[in-house]
């Protein structure tokens, strides 16, 4: 069967393509459009994986969205007559938002596509997020944990999953905890006081966290408080998701933690204020973490399994993962490489192929990698119309010669096969930079990433040598393959490390092995005969504010617009030359 | 032109004919709203708004111009553009660094009430352009119509900041690269299509017009969809609104059970 999937009208759409229970394609709208975190119908994405496979829309057997929208207006509609009238504001937005194009998506998709709307189908959000965790992941059973802010009226599910020698699969999610009882919509709350982005400023609060200490766990557990069959609820005294503020929070969150932090003033963790800010993020994770251990801990006990699949924006929270595989019970903890609602998507078709057409499960290939595939000869064609140095090397002299540029502590932009899906770059469109000294981290952030300084790089080690500088636990290595886990870098490396070494001596690490990422491997390990320490510093190839790039031409512009040395795609190698970067950064900056 | 000089108080700042203030009626216009432009911007906290307003406006402008570098076959062509995406990002910066420092400034009251998120015709920068449908010539046309709105309205903003010279200064040194902008996509437009360069101008005007007829007429649209909604959310909801209440009140907190699906 040929099934699209489709995610959309929220944050970060995407779309993927399932053929015969596999993925063919699948790539965030954002990569292609351009916009960071595009909201809307994926229409390019949807061009992008029908041509990749050759096909029609018609030709299509099924179309899934990710979610239910009726299910969705029901419970924005009661969270607006529960408000009421203090929801007045948010009344006549969120009907025109609804009502407008979101609420009539199978109408949408099928006038899109020109195909019938009975090819149209959606289920649930949570059942995406389910199948994306678990039908991906290497295990044939697993207990399953979905959780993000807020899908149609699920915010978080616990259920387990079976993968049958006949093929056939089961997905039972047993039960939920329900809107406004959220742990992302309270994570997301806290990233709004901080002054942070929601949806996107989540990692930050992460980041920041590393620095304080959790003195205000007493006001968070007023926030968030048990109940008798050991849920939790949120104290919506303190909370404001529809009644009319932007922010999450309410006036009485004020009054219990101070102040907001207003964005645009930078954080100073050497005033009270930052420490201020840097403890309540500290108690917020701490909070975190220990609802997640705990819920995990009763799934554990009660399926018996061994192996969890985690899913849902929340999974992205790579301390807390860490946190669950250590304490929960589970020996495995798989979280796939795109958790949020953009990997939604390959969920839906996914579940759709396997629980709704009762199709045989298959194998899965254990990659991230669906997106485009970069042209080296299109960039070495551009280079060399701009009279930038380039040239086409065999690939045995290409990785040498790239090894000993990062070993000359230059920065190298490396793009290599098909895009990633996903938030995270996995070695595909990757920035790679020599791990030791914390000058490097300071000239990342100065030249090319312009972000906060509390913010963390993270590693990229060969899977051979990874429990060598890093303190992986059992199961570590799976989870740090997507690198959806945050562990302690052994101390006798942390000074050797201190590019890649957050303030509290653990590392976001990604444990890379041949078979998933082979060049990027042997990069790895001619870097490691040189230096001695096999592992790189890998950030996404983006800017501030854009996307991952996607084709060598966006490569090949962020390598012009930032203090990037060295552009490889394939074998193409571009070179800047030095004595161009003052100007060039200059302009930039 | 023979119009009095928008700039004549603004030494060191493009002609008017290169600001953009093509004729009489812009001349006009530029003094019918001198006052609109003096209520504006007299007030610090919408002042430092507006700067940050544009400090995005400018940033994502920026964007587009990379998006259309990156799809250019034209080297030239994508030459110029990286170095127009490099000059909208510094002004994005200097527009968010001297907005924040405005802010920076204000007390809490001050910094309270906020702006309307409608844009005057330059502050638009090139105003939802799809630069990957469009061809160079086009996108050319485009781009020298909204430098040269941004040029005008900028200098008008400049010419009402008596009270404040480094806002003014900013404007001041963003109008001398709007002004180059300008120049440099009406040559290329001239090269690149040299035998339609007027038809091509005077579509990318249309289009514009048809542009801000839209805006119009949604933002119509909207105000008109908000006071229905309005009403019937005062006038309709309010059993509802009890009944929800009451049925939210019933609720246990916790687990709700669920069943789920098995396939084949």
């Amino acid at each position: 069967m040929k099934i699209l999937g489709i995610s959309g009208h929220y944050h970060d759409s995407a779309a993927a393509l399932v053929i015969d229970g596999v993925p063919v394609a699948g790539v965030q709208e954002e990569r292609l459009s351009r916009r960071k975190n595009d909201p809307n119908f994926p229409l390019a994405a949807i061009e992008w994986c029908l041509d990749q496979a050759g096909l029609e829309p018609d030709e299509l057997d099924a179309v899934i969205f990710y979610e239910r929208p009726t299910l969705k207006f029901d419970r924005i509609l009661t969270g607006l007559l529960q408000n009421y009238p203090r929801s007045w504001r948010s009344y006549p937005k969120a009907m025109k938002n609804m009502l407008g194009e979101k609420l009539w998506v199978r109408g949408l998709i099928a006038s899109q596509l020109g195909i019938s709307t009975r090819k149209v189908q959606c289920i649930e959000h949570h059942q995406s997020h389910a199948a994306a965790a678990f039908l991906t992941a290497p295990v044939s059973e697993a207990a399953i944990l979905t959780t993000d802010g807020v899908g149609e009226w699920a915010t978080l599910t616990v259920g387990r999953g079976v993968k049958c020698i006949d093929g056939s699969a089961e997905i039972n999610l047993l039960r939920e905890l329900r809107f406004p009882h959220s742990l992302g919509l309270f994570y997301s709350a806290v990233t709004s006081y901080l002054g942070f982005e929601v949806n996107e400023g989540e990692y930050k609060v992460m980041g920041l966290a590393a620095y304080g200490l959790p003195t205000w766990m007493e006001e968070m557990r007023r926030l968030l408080r048990p109940t008798a069959d050991g849920a939790f609820q949120l104290d919506l005294k303190y909370f404001d998701f529809l009644g009319g503020a932007e922010s999450g929070y309410s006036q009485p969150f004020i009054d219990l933690f101070g102040p907001p932090r207003r964005s645009w003033e930078p954080i100073d963790l050497a005033s009270d204020d930052g420490r201020r800010f840097a403890d309540i993020a500290a108690s917020a994770q701490r909070m975190l973490e220990d609802i997640l251990v705990g819920i995990a801990v009763e799934l554990r006990r009660e399926t018996g399994l061994t192996s969890l699949c985690l899913g849902g924006g929340v999974a992205l929270n790579g301390v807390a993962n860490a946190r669950v595989l250590a304490e929960a019970g589970f020996d495995r903890l798989f979280v796939p490489p795109a958790p949020g609602d953009a990997g939604c998507a390959l969920g839906a078709a996914l579940y759709a192929n396997a629980i709704l057409f009762g199709q045989p499960h298959r194998p899965m290939p254990d990659h991230p990698f669906w997106g485009p595939e970069p042209d080296s000869a299109a960039l070495l064609r551009i280079a060399l119309e701009d009279g930038q140095p380039a040239t086409e090397d065999n690939e045995a002299e290409l990785i040498e010669q790239v090894a000993d540029a990062l070993a000359d502590d230059q920065i190298v932009g490396w793009v290599d096969g098909a895009l990633e899906f996903g938030p995270r770059a996995l070695g595909h469109r990757s920035i790679l930079a020599a791990p030791h000294d914390a000058a490097m981290r300071d000239r990342l952030n100065r030249d090319i990433k312009y972000r906060e300084e509390f913010r963390p790089f993270a590693p990229v080690v060969a899977v051979e040598h990874a429990d060598r500088f890093f303190d992986l636990p059992p199961g570590g290595a799976r989870l740090a393959r997507f690198m959806s886990g945050v562990f302690r870098v052994r101390p006798e490396w942390a000074e050797r490390l201190a590019a890649v070494t957050h303030v509290d001596g653990t590392a976001r690490v990604q444990v890379v092995d041949r078979e998933m990422a082979p060049r990027l491997h042997t990069l790895l390990e001619a870097y490691g005969r040189r230096t001695g320490i096999p592992v790189l510093l890998n950030t996404s190839f983006n800017l501030a504010g854009e996307p991952i790039v996607n084709s060598v031409a966006e490569a090949y512009s962020t390598f012009r617009r930032c203090g990037i040395d060295l552009l490889v795609a394939g074998n193409v190698r571009v070179t800047k030359p030095r004595i161009a970067q003052p100007t060039l950064l200059e302009n930039v900056a | 032109m023979g119009a009095p000089s928008i700039h004549e108080d603004l030494p060191g700042c493009p002609s008017v004919e290169s600001a953009g203030a093509k004729g009489p009626l812009q001349v006009l216009t530029g003094i019918l709203l001198r006052p609109l432009h003096h209520f504006i911007w007299a007030n610090p906290s919408r002042r430092a708004r507006k700067l940050l307003q544009f400090g995005e406006v400018e940033a994502s402008g920026g964007r587009d111009l990379v998006r259309a570098a990156e799809l250019t076959a034209d080297p030239v062509l994508r030459a110029r553009f990286l170095r127009h995406a490099r000059d909208e990002a510094r002004h994005a910066a200097m527009f968010r660094a001297r907005g924040r420092t405005l802010r920076s400034t204000l007390t809490e009251g001050e910094s309270g009430p906020a702006l309307s998120e409608w844009f005057a015709p330059g502050e638009r920068g090139i105003d939802g352009f799809d630069v990957a449908r469009e061809s160079d010539a086009d996108l050319l046309a485009f781009l020298h119509l909204s430098e040269s709105a941004a040029a005008r309205d900028f200098a008008r903003y400049a010419n009402v900041l008596h009270r404040d010279a480094a806002t003014r200064t900013l404007f001041q040194r963003v109008l001398r690269d709007e002004d180059q902008h300008m120049r440099y996509t009406r040559d290329e437009l001239v090269r690149v299509a040299p035998e339609r360069t007027r038809r091509i101008l005077w579509w990318a005007r249309m289009r514009r017009l048809w542009k801000a007829y839209l805006r119009f007429a949604t933002a119509l649209a909207g105000l008109i969809a908000g006071v229905v909604l309005t009403l019937q959310y005062f006038l309709l909801l309010p059993p509802f609104a009890w009944l929800a209440k009451r049925a939210a009140r019933r609720e246990q907190p916790g687990w709700v059970s669920i069943i789920e699906g098995k396939g084949r």
